[in-house]
């Protein structure tokens, strides 16, 4: 009973005391705020400061030789590189590479690849294939901007596809998008290219690696007269306006194991018997099945790519065969290609002019290492090979340079010695501004005609702005003849044949220390006797669309190559010229040509070299230039400037992706349809493209998303998996209060036990 | 004495987890604030900005809703981390204004509260971190399982998907989520 009693009788004091108790609330309410205040700016999990991305991601356009980047969301992760095979056959005059790069790509995401590689500057790539999985796909040649377009298009579409496009005509790019987890993709790119023959030498040159490129800052502006002299100009910002598309990062050996591992496998066929075959930069294991065939493997399994394989051979035989004569019948024209050595004359009736000769050697810091001293071991030799009526300079160049002397000066033994310590004492470092250099070696300030001027320029041609160095030449070469000295394991082989070509010289390849002697012996042969001049080929029956149109004058060794597209095989070609003050004359009959391979393909890509030159020259408008080459490489299916192969898989890669294709045209889907009332299950999202609105709108925003810098997404989930979206706040803090509350009540019962008690 | 210690006891471990709860709420609308200031910045200048030093994620893009006067500012990620912070720009979708649907993810309790008052024909406009805006109008609602939702970020069109969980009153995380279709209406004159 007394329980009841108190129970009554405290109901007078209850009230103040809920008063206090939901001020006591409130109170710890905004205690709770405050503290959770506080705690927002104090209380982060360590990870949150962590870096968000890691060094593992490369910079676009980051790639080495046979490197695949992949594209992902955070950057490019570098994918693993499986290997290359590359697979030669040699028939004859021309050489049909098959380079075939095995990737795979070990992420989770789908991605898109972009791979940057080298090939020979003289190659005519004619085919694209990919296999990825159990799919092959072949490419198709296109305009350049209109394959971006469908490659763009398909990738957006879901569908793999391919885009093989020309950087420089000895660097390519290939694209390759939606490469789902864990994929494989074989890229197989075939090409094309002449043999090389010097005297009774052939060879052959694979290049492996892009070498990192110096690509000068675009701080001066360079004038751009008009040929016409009328004085106007326009001035042309950046000398490597696609420098992010050529400079690829290098990878530092000291750190990383060697990458891209690769195997050769050469089938040569010389059409005459064989006698040495060497590997130059690669040890060999050679079969022979027969005597004029070989069958080339590296011996120690593949090899890392970073060195171009050189292959040269020689006929068993003393002479080499001084005439070469192929026939190939496309369409309903023949192509010819011929060789045609002329013979070594002595000269007889007059002592050759003296020379004069500027030495350039590029010492750049990516000169370093064996380069510099393969440079320097080539220039003394030259230096001793200089004959007492000579006259001579040297100029080194990094990115800045230096003249030896102000002037030309006679290549007495005093001259000689100091010149050979200037050399001796230099070293490998800074960039590469090498058109300065080319601009003072070809000023030609005495002009005596008493000397021949020649220019000899030892350089790796690791630099991005090619075209102007070439357009210097042109502007600048009057009567000086350009000799270049390709220095290193991976010299800019493009650069070097069309500076010589400009330059009316020879380009003159030393790949190594061991190759000096003889390479320079070879080059001085060139530089000591007479060339063979004013040469011309003359078709007796045929019309002739001959290339090169204007032959160029030959050096000791040299063989003419001639490409020509004929509407009959009938008759003779009849080649004149002079050798040094002798006239010489050779009648070819056409009808003993040998039946030859891809000959079109080398005529198409060397008419393209011909446009390319005569637009750098002036002698034709860059809009006529293109507009030949551009009718070339799409009659001969080339990769060049202007065109891309590209090619696109018609089955989608994702069944799910079906239906993108129809949404991705500019097609209305029916009106009014609506899914308002699918509440729930709504099994084919993808498939539920809403109502539409104008269509001029809507093309011009897929216009935009054509040409986004950044492309959509690449990986490509076949649906977004959707985060977690709720928070235990609310649950918390229903908890907090209940606790709270009970213990509210607790203390309250307690209170009035004691009150009663008391 | 010791017939305190319990209620006391209680009491403390009740405070605990009401500041929790309200910590998390707490952070959501601060974070907002110093959210809406970097976005500012970011459309001004046209970098990314961090809202704050430390944070590993940054702010993309504005939602706003005129008509319920809500408006979020979406981070880049949708890591739980970044949702505590605001609406996150789910990986592997597309930005708002491309083709594609765009999927933006966030608490129900917090940032998406709103999702539940927006009715079909509702615009939606998102801003993008370089100044472009866009309109959209919520076109239909569902209710998918997480990871089968179905969504294809490489859809034609241009389309939009708010999405946060199911259902909006429950106080236990689920597998269910909400998703707020929307389709472009157009692209609105640029206001910087």
């Amino acid at each position: 009973m007394t329980t009841c009693d108190e129970i009554e009788s405290d109901k007078s004091s209850a009230r103040p005391s809920l008063i206090r108790l939901a001020l006591f609330l409130v109170m710890q309410g905004v205690a709770v705020i405050l503290v959770g205040f506080a705690a927002l700016f104090l209380s982060f999990e360590p990870a949150w400061s962590a870096e968000r991305l890691s060094a593992a991601f490369l910079k676009p356009g980051d790639a080495r030789s046979g490197s695949l980047l992949l594209k992902t969301e955070e950057g490019y992760a570098d994918a693993s590189r499986l290997g290359i095979d590359v697979d030669l056959t040699i028939s004859g005059p021309t050489v049909r590479a098959r380079v075939t790069q095995i990737f795979r790509n070990p992420t989770k995401d789908w991605v898109e690849a972009v791979y940057v590689y080298p090939l020979p500057s003289g190659g005519a790539v004619d085919t694209l294939k990919m296999v990825i999985g159990d799919r092959v796909v072949v490419g198709d040649i296109k305009e350049r901007q209109q394959a971006k377009a469908i490659y763009e298009q398909a990738k957006q579409n879901g569908q793999k596809a391919a885009l093989t496009e020309q950087e420089r005509p000895n660097i390519f790019t290939n694209s390759v998008a939606n490469i789902g987890p864990g994929e494989t993709v074989l890229v197989q790119i075939e090409y094309q290219e002449p043999v090389q023959q010097s005297g009774s030498e052939f060879s052959l040159r694979v290049p492996m690696v892009v070498a990192p490129r110096y690509n000068p800052a675009p701080v001066v502006q360079s004038v751009d007269f008009r040929p016409d002299g009328g004085g106007w100009g326009a001035t042309k910002s950046d000398p490597v306006p696609d420098r992010n598309r050529i400079s690829p990062e290098v990878q530092d050996p000291a750190t990383n194991a060697p990458v891209n591992p690769t195997s050769i496998t050469v089938r040569l066929q010389a059409g005459f018997p064989l006698g040495e075959v060497k590997s130059h930069h690669h040890t060999v294991k050679t079969e022979k099945p027969d005597a004029s065939t070989s069958i080339i493997r590296l011996a120690e399994g593949p090899a890392p790519a970073d060195r171009d394989f050189e292959l040269t051979w020689k006929p068993a035989a003393e002479k080499a065969p001084s005439v070469g004569l192929f026939r190939e019948r496309v369409g309903d024209s023949d192509y010819l290609l011929a060789f045609l050595t002329p013979p070594a004359v002595e000269q007889a009736v007059q002592k050759p002019l003296p020379r004069e000769v500027i030495f350039v050697i590029d010492n750049s810091g990516s000169m370093g290492g064996t380069s510099i001293i393969q440079a320097k071991a080539s220039l003394i030799y030259a230096l001793g090979r200089l004959q007492p009526g000579d006259r001579f300079n040297v100029i080194r160049f990094d990115n800045t340079m230096n003249m030896l002397f102000p002037g030309a000066v006679p290549a007495d033994r005093e001259h000689v010695r100091r010149a050979t310590d200037f050399v001796s004492a230099l070293r490998a470092e800074g960039g590469t501004e090498m058109v300065p250099a080319m601009r003072a070696a070809l000023t030609d300030s005495v002009g005596d005609a008493n000397y021949v001027r020649q220019v000899v320029f030892l350089t790796d041609g690791a630099i991005g702005n090619e075209q102007q160095l070439f357009e210097t030449i042109n502007a600048l070469r009057g009567r000086s003849r350009i000799f270049m000295v390709g220095i290193g394991s991976a010299p800019n082989t493009y650069l070097m044949t069309r500076a010589a070509e400009l330059g009316r010289g020879t380009f003159t390849h030393i790949g190594s220390v061991e190759q000096v002697e003889d390479r320079m012996r070879g080059l001085f042969a060139k530089l000591e006797n007479p060339a063979v001049t004013n040469l011309t080929a003359k078709f007796s029956d045929a019309t002739a669309d001959v290339t090169p149109a204007a032959i160029p004058d030959l050096y000791r060794d040299e063989p003419l190559v001639l490409a020509a597209k004929l509407d009959k095989l009938a008759g003779s070609v009849e080649i004149k010229g002079r050798i040094g003050d002798r006239p010489w004359v050779v009648t070819l009959p056409l009808a003993n040509a040998a039946e030859g391979k891809g000959l079109s393909k080398l005529w198409a890509r060397r008419k393209i070299a011909d446009a390319e030159v005569a637009r750098t020259t002036r002698q034709a408008s860059s809009e006529d230039a293109d507009k030949r080459i551009l009718a070339l490489a799409l009659e001969h299916q080339l990769v060049t400037r202007l065109t891309s192969l590209v090619a696109v898989d018609k089955t989608p890669s994702r069944s799910q992706g079906e239906p993108l294709k129809l949404s991705e045209l500019p097609i209305n889907l029916p009106a009014g349809w609506d899914f308002t009332k699918v509440f729930g299950e709504r099994p084919q999202l993808p498939a539920t493209p809403t109502e539409r609105r104008a269509d001029a709108d809507e093309a011009r925003l897929q216009v935009a998303a054509l040409k986004r810098a950044q492309p959509v997404v690449t990986p490509v989930p076949d649906s977004v998996k959707l985060p977690k979206t709720a928070t235990d706040a609310e649950l918390k803090m229903i908890g907090g209060v209940i606790l709270l509350t009970v213990s509210l009540i607790l203390l309250g019962f307690n209170r009035r036990r004691q009150m009663s008690l008391g | 004495m010791p017939r305190f210690i319990l209620p006391l006891l209680l009491a403390l471990a009740g405070l605990v987890l009401f500041g929790h709860g309200a910590y998390i709420h707490a952070k959501a609308l601060v974070a907002q604030v110093l959210l809406e200031r970097a976005f500012t910045k970011t459309i001004a200048t046209g970098r990314e900005t961090k809202p704050w030093s430390w944070a590993d994620t940054w702010p993309v893009a504005r939602i706003e809703i005129k008509r319920i006067h809500a408006s979020a500012i979406v981070l880049s990620g949708s890591s739980g981390q970044a949702l505590a912070f605001g609406p996150g720009h789910v990986e592997g979708t597309p930005d708002a204004g491309e083709a594609g649907v765009a999927v933006y993810s966030a608490h129900r309790d917090t940032h998406f509260a709103f999702l539940k008052h927006v009715v079909i024909g509702d615009e939606i406009d998102v801003t993008r971190s370089d100044g472009r805006k866009f309109r959209y109008r919520a076109d239909a609602t569902s209710v998918v399982h997480f990871d089968t939702s179905g969504i294809d970020p490489l859809a034609g069109g241009h389309q939009l998907v708010l999405s946060t969980c199911w259902p909006f009153d429950a106080l236990t995380p689920g597998p269910e989520r909400y998703l707020l279709h929307a389709t472009m209406i157009g692209s609105l004159p640029v206001s910087r």
